[in-house]
């Protein structure tokens, strides 16, 4: 069982082993490391304006440059990718939970259950996704917490076709047999044999739901739908920087660049990690 | 000896192919396909009618008012019950359901509230519908021509310098919000290189020639990312293809490689590539949404998120069933494209 020969040791030296998955946690590290410590080394607030200081191109004062009030940008989008990531984080892990245990009941459960769900979630996965997030936040109103359930919702359906995928491939396997012979509950089963089996392919999905999830709330947020000023978002700061984008294109492409070295870093730990947690690749690999 | 064998492979292969369309012919395999599209069809219509009530319900979800968004704050209620007369928000709501859903089947939308009063919501899409149906297949044609060369280059020198060039262009490609790029292409292209316009989208319509100059940094900023996630694909199905029994076979019969890939590797590693362009038309025609923004063309996209705006309800709605049946059809057209390239899954 997948429960018992894990290890964190092992996932270490796996994930230093891969290029891709050693380069994702790399980024990703810095990021991180710069949202929590870098506002402290940053010597202003996100909100703090200088009017003497509007529009300045990139200088050592003020690395990513200053915008139309005369805030300092690289502030903005160290708090900015705060707001970003923890919205991103909690809205996919909400819609990813939701979904894996839709998708394994249904998939678990089976009789006019599984038709009825999947149905439903073909249904959901046939509209457009950023389309999707966007109804949503009309039904769920603006602001920072409608943004965490519309990326929880749209990413819901996802995360239940693939578990339910897996469960049916999991649910003949003998060590589910035995756990039914034994006279376990359904819930004790799904939840003790099931959910770990299934748990790396959904590992898997969290890490690239991220990548996505992030541009998701940069985009409805630049589009004015998501989180409102003057709280900084990534795509807030995109938003404000738009409108003197020709005359000042800093602010623009730096936040930009910001969100793009983000979603890599997470694009090649989910590569890596695929790699790593696929027992299927991994069989090949060392036949 | 190799030579005589080769022969005799190839006699058999012809007989095979000929027994292929001979049976075709007969109408067997024809008529499974014919079946095939049918039950296709039905299902992604079925979809759209569960899509509709799907939207219906979560648009009473809405709060606010559509009578007093139209009107402003300070409207009577004399004015607003009149409003809502007209606009038959007076009705129940499984009233309100079957006058939509029945003007639906006739082409009609209903009327738009507050971004064009009065204005029929079908006449507007018809007005715009044209130019989102341009980008989004501008784009999807930009991307599988780049990912088409990208993933064959990267699959046929695996592990060489070209390989890692493709394979990085990918990922970096994939990791580019698309609204960013926009602004990147414009500052390089427009600003910088000055030989691509930023804004002012002609309509296919108007001018052909003048849309695939305009829509060209658009349709590039959408196409980038998918064409990452295309070649990754592709990629992946010519190296996973090169190794079946089969293509070793053909090898050991002594055909030439560029036989073997275009008759043996390509064709089989084009069945995963198409259908990853069924499902990557879910995040394609999100794209659109906030790219037409960006390069003020009028098309669906911009439409919705105006509306959403205005509180224009029945544009929104309208715009998302427009949206549903896009994806359906393009996934259809995969189906199809698909059951071509693999007959198997017709039975």
């Amino acid at each position: 069982m997948a429960e018992s020969n894990f290890s964190f040791k092992r996932l270490a030296r796996d994930i230093l082993r891969n290029r891709s998955a050693t380069a994702g946690v790399g980024i990703i590290g810095f990021m991180v490391l710069a949202m929590v410590f870098g506002p402290s080394f940053v010597p202003y607030e996100p909100n703090d304006m200088d009017f003497m200081a509007i529009r300045e191109v990139p200088s050592w004062t003020h690395p990513f440059g200053t915008d139309a009030v005369g805030r300092d940008v690289l502030a903005r989008v160290l708090y900015g990718a705060r707001i970003s990531m923890l919205v991103t984080i909690i809205g996919v892990t909400l819609g990813g939970a939701a979904g894996t245990m839709i998708g394994m009941t249904s998939g678990f459960v089976g009789r006019w259950v599984d038709p009825v769900v999947m149905r439903f979630v073909d249904l959901l996965m046939a509209f457009p996704i950023f389309v999707l997030a966007l109804f949503l936040m009309l039904v769920l109103g603006f602001g920072i917490q409608p943004v965490i359930f519309a990326i929880a919702l749209v990413y819901v359906p996802n995360f239940a076709r693939l578990a339910r995928n897996t469960t049916l491939a999991v649910k003949e396997e003998p060590y589910v047999q035995a756990a039914r012979l034994m006279g376990q509950s359904n819930l004790r089963i799904m939840l003790r044999e099931i959910l770990p089996n299934i748990a790396a392919p959904m590992f898997v999905q969290l890490t690239v739901g991220f990548a996505f999830g992030i541009v998701i709330e940069a985009g409805l947020s630049f589009l004015g739908l998501g989180v409102q000023p003057p709280d900084p978002s990534l795509g807030v700061v995109m938003a404000d920087g738009k409108d003197y984008f020709l005359a000042h294109p800093w602010v623009i492409t730096l936040t930009g660049l910001t969100l793009m070295v983000i979603i890599l870093g997470l694009n090649l730990l989910g590569d890596g990690l695929r790699d790593i947690l696929d027992p299927r690749l991994r069989k090949r690999s060392m036949a | 000896m190799l030579r005589g064998c080769r022969s005799d492979w190839l006699l058999n292969e012809f007989v095979v192919r000929f027994a292929g369309i001979a049976r075709k012919m007969e109408g067997a395999s024809a008529l499974g396909f014919i079946w095939y599209l049918i039950i296709r069809l039905g299902g992604a219509l079925v979809t759209i009618a569960i899509g509709a009530v799907f939207v219906f319900i979560l648009m009473q979800l809405i709060p606010g008012d559509p009578a007093i968004a139209a009107l402003g704050e300070n409207a009577t209620d004399e004015n607003v019950a009149a409003f809502r007369r007209i606009h038959g928000l007076d009705q129940p709501l499984p009233v309100q359901f079957w006058i939509w859903l029945s003007g639906i089947a006739q082409g009609d939308f209903g009327k738009s509230i507050t971004l064009a009063q009065g204005y029929p919501v079908w006449d507007l899409m018809v007005q715009r519908l044209p130019n989102t149906l341009f980008i989004a297949v501008y784009a999807l044609v930009i991307a599988v021509v780049i990912s088409f060369f990208a993933g064959s280059i990267a699959a046929l020198r695996q592990g060489r310098m070209s390989d890692t060039a493709a394979t990085s262009a990918s990922i970096l490609g994939i990791s580019m919000p698309d609204f960013w790029l926009s602004y990147v292409l414009i500052l390089v292209f427009s600003l910088g290189l000055g030989v691509l316009p930023a804004f002012g989208f002609t309509s296919p319509l108007e001018s052909f020639s003048g849309a695939l100059v305009n829509g060209a940094l658009p349709a590039f900023a959408i196409a980038a990312p998918m064409a990452g996630v295309f070649a990754r694909i592709l990629r992946a199905a010519l190296l996973e293809t090169k190794r079946r029994d089969y293509v070793t076979a053909a090898r050991s019969f002594g055909f030439r490689d560029t036989f073997v890939y275009m008759h043996y590797i390509f064709r089989n590693a084009l069945i995963p590539f198409v259908t990853v362009i069924g499902v990557q038309v879910r995040y394609l025609v999100g794209g659109t949404v906030i790219i037409e923004r960006i390069f003020g063309i009028a098309g669906l996209g911009s439409m919705m998120v105006d509306g959403a705006f205005g509180r224009d309800f029945a544009v929104v709605q309208a715009c998302m069933l427009a949206f549903l049946v896009f994806v359906l059809g393009v996934n259809l057209i995969v189906d199809i494209i698909c059951a071509f390239l693999d007959p198997r899954r017709t039975h």
